[in-house]
C-alpha cells in the first residue's frame, strides 16, 4: 500500500499533451474533425486507474479546459465529470472489451460530451444552434482510440502507475 | 460515498459555478490568475506556427530580400504620399468639424498583434492574440488588420487576450454605407460562410452590391470610418419585412496572422465616445460661458484658481484635467516597434 500512488507525473503529462492538441490550430475545414483529446485522456485513466482518477479529478480537468477555451467556467467540468461517472460504472466491462467495442463505447461518450457542451453554450448564449457536423469529432476519436489505447497502456506499465 | 451521489455534488457544483461565472463577474479574477497557467500551453501550441514563420524567414534567397525590399520601399512611398495629403485633410476636417462644434474624427494609436489561436468551438468566432493585460489591452478595443476591421476584445488575459470576431452571429458592427451615409446593424452570419448580414434594412434603403461599409461609430466600440465589408448580395423579398443583405468582411480573418489593436486615446476612453483626439486645438471649441459666469466661479472657488494659472480657461462644465491632457503632447508609445 506504500506505492500506491506512483507516477502522478505521466498522468498530469499525458492530460498536459492532451490539452495542447486540444488548443493546436487547426485547418478551418478539419475543424469538426477535431478529436477530443482530453475526453478520451481522460476515459483512458478513469478505466485503467479509476481508484485514482476520478469524478473530482474529471471535473478539475474540465475546468482546466474551461479556462483554455474561454468558455463558461463549469460547462466542460460538468460534461467531463459526466462521461467519468458513466466509465466508472463501466470500467470493469470496458476492460474486457475488444478495441472495437472499446471504440464504440468512446464514440458514445466522446459524442454525449460534445453534445452536452454544445447544448450547454447555447443555452448560456456562448454559441447559436449550428448544424451537428461538430459531432464528427466523435467519430475522429473513436478512431484515433485503438493507437492511443495502446500508447497510454505502455506508458502507464513502463512508468509503474499505479 | 456512493458513486451517484458524487456526480450529483459535481453537477451541482458545475451548475453553481457556471451560474456564479454567468451572473456575477468576482470570478472574473479567478479567470484572470489562472491565464497565468493556460498562457504557456498556447505558447508551447503556437511553437509549430512560430518555427514555420522563422524558417520562412531564414531560408529565403537574396534575391527575394531584395525584391521585396524593393517592393516594400515602393509601398511604403506610396503610402506615405497618402499619408501626407491624409495629414492634411485631417487638419482641415478637424477644423471644420470645429467650427460646427460637433465631434471630432478618431485616429488613435496602434498596438501590434499576432493572431496565435483560433477558437475551436462551433458556432463562434473567436481568435487568441497575444497580447494581454501585461500590454496594456482594454476589454472591447477594436482590433483591425491590414484590410479592414476584425473584432473587439471580449476577454482580456494576463498575457493573450480573446477577440470576438465581427462575424461571429453573436456580433453586431454598427456601419454605414461609405457612399450615401445609410446607416445599419451587420451581424455576423449564422451559416458556415464567415460574413455579415445587415439586419432590419427596409426594403427602400439605398444599397447596392459593391458598397463599401465602414464603422459608424455609433455604437461607441468601434472608431469610426474603418473599412469593415463589401456588400455582395442584396435580394428584396416581397414575402419579407426587411431586405436580404449579405456583405463580405474586408480584413482576411482566417488567413492573416498580423493583426493591430486600436488603443483609444484616453480622452475618449474616459468620456467613452470619440470627442477631440488628442492633436485638436481644444481651446478653440469651448463652450461659449458668459465672461460674468466665469468671473463669479472664480471667485466662489478660488482655490482652482491657484491650480491653474490661467483664469479664463477655468469653466466647471469642461474641467482642467482633461484640457491640459488635450494640448500637452502625447507620452511616445513604446509598443509601435514591434
Amino acid at each position: 500500500m506504500q506505492q500506491r500512488t506512483q507516477g502522478t507525473w505521466v498522468i498530469i503529462l499525458s492530460f498536459f499533451v492532451a490539452y495542447l492538441l486540444a488548443v493546436v490550430p487547426f485547418p478551418d475545414w478539419a475543424m469538426n474533425y477535431r478529436p477530443q483529446w482530453v475526453a478520451m485522456v481522460l476515459i483512458y485513466w478513469v478505466m485503467a486507474l479509476p481508484y485514482r482518477v476520478g469524478i473530482g479529478a474529471a471535473w478539475m480537468a474540465g475546468l482546466v479546459m474551461d479556462l483554455l477555451e474561454g468558455s463558461l467556467l463549469g460547462l466542460n467540468a460538468l460534461a467531463l465529470a459526466i462521461v467519468a461517472y458513466i466509465t466508472l460504472s463501466l470500467h470493469q466491462r470496458l476492460r474486457m472489451f475488444s478495441s472495437l467495442q472499446q471504440s464504440g463505447v468512446v464514440l458514445a461518450l466522446v459524442g454525449l460530451h460534445l453534445m452536452m457542451t454544445h447544448w450547454m453554450k447555447i443555452a448560456a448564449e456562448q454559441a447559436v444552434a449550428s448544424n451537428l457536423l461538430f459531432l464528427l469529432g466523435a467519430l475522429s476519436s473513436a478512431f484515433i482510440w485503438p493507437w492511443m489505447f495502446v500508447l497510454l497502456r505502455q506508458m502507464r506499465r513502463g512508468f509503474g502507475v499505479r | 460515498m456512493s458513486l451517484e451521489y458524487r456526480v450529483a455534488a459535481f453537477v451541482v457544483l458545475s451548475v453553481a459555478v457556471m451560474f456564479a461565472d454567468s451572473r456575477f463577474d468576482y470570478l472574473d479574477r479567478v479567470r484572470f490568475t489562472l491565464g497565468f497557467l493556460t498562457a504557456p500551453v498556447y505558447w508551447l501550441a503556437d511553437t509549430p506556427a512560430r518555427i514555420s514563420n522563422w524558417i520562412d524567414d531564414v531560408f529565403v534567397s537574396h534575391g527575394d530580400l531584395i525584391e521585396e525590399n524593393e517592393r516594400l520601399r515602393e509601398e511604403l512611398l506610396f503610402a506615405q504620399r497618402e499619408l501626407q495629403l491624409l495629414a492634411g485633410l485631417a487638419t482641415e476636417n478637424n477644423r471644420l468639424r470645429a467650427l460646427q462644434e460637433a465631434s471630432a474624427g478618431v485616429e488613435g494609436r496602434v498596438l501590434a498583434a499576432e493572431i496565435i489561436n483560433v477558437s475551436s468551438t462551433p458556432g463562434t468566432r473567436r481568435v487568441l492574440i497575444n497580447r494581454g493585460a501585461t500590454d496594456g489591452v482594454l476589454l472591447g478595443q477594436a482590433l483591425l488588420d491590414a484590410n479592414g476591421l476584425m473584432g473587439q476584445v471580449v476577454e482580456v488575459l494576463p498575457f493573450t487576450s480573446w477577440v470576438m470576431l465581427i462575424t461571429d452571429s453573436r456580433h453586431g458592427t454598427p456601419v454605414q454605407v461609405n457612399r450615401n451615409g445609410e446607416r445599419a446593424v451587420a451581424r455576423g452570419s449564422r451559416g458556415d460562410v464567415p460574413e455579415l448580414e445587415l439586419e432590419f434594412v427596409p426594403d427602400t434603403s439605398d444599397i447596392e452590391v459593391g458598397d463599401l461599409l465602414v464603422s459608424s461609430g455609433l455604437g461607441q466600440r468601434f472608431p469610426k470610418d474603418y473599412p469593415v465589408a463589401e456588400v455582395t448580395s442584396v435580394v428584396h423579398d416581397r414575402g419579407q419585412p426587411f431586405a436580404v443583405i449579405k456583405a463580405r468582411p474586408l480584413a482576411q480573418m482566417d488567413s492573416t496572422r498580423h493583426v493591430m489593436l486600436l488603443t483609444m486615446t484616453e480622452n475618449e476612453a474616459e468620456r467613452g465616445d470619440g470627442v477631440a483626439p488628442a492633436w485638436v486645438d481644444t481651446t478653440q471649441n469651448k463652450p461659449a460661458v458668459p465672461i460674468e459666469e466665469q468671473i463669479e466661479e472664480l471667485s466662489a472657488s478660488p482655490q482652482e484658481e491657484v491650480l491653474n494659472p490661467e483664469p479664463d480657461s477655468v469653466s466647471p462644465d469642461e474641467p482642467l484635467p482633461s484640457e491640459v491632457a488635450d494640448i500637452l503632447p502625447e507620452e511616445p508609445t513604446t509598443n509601435q516597434q514591434e
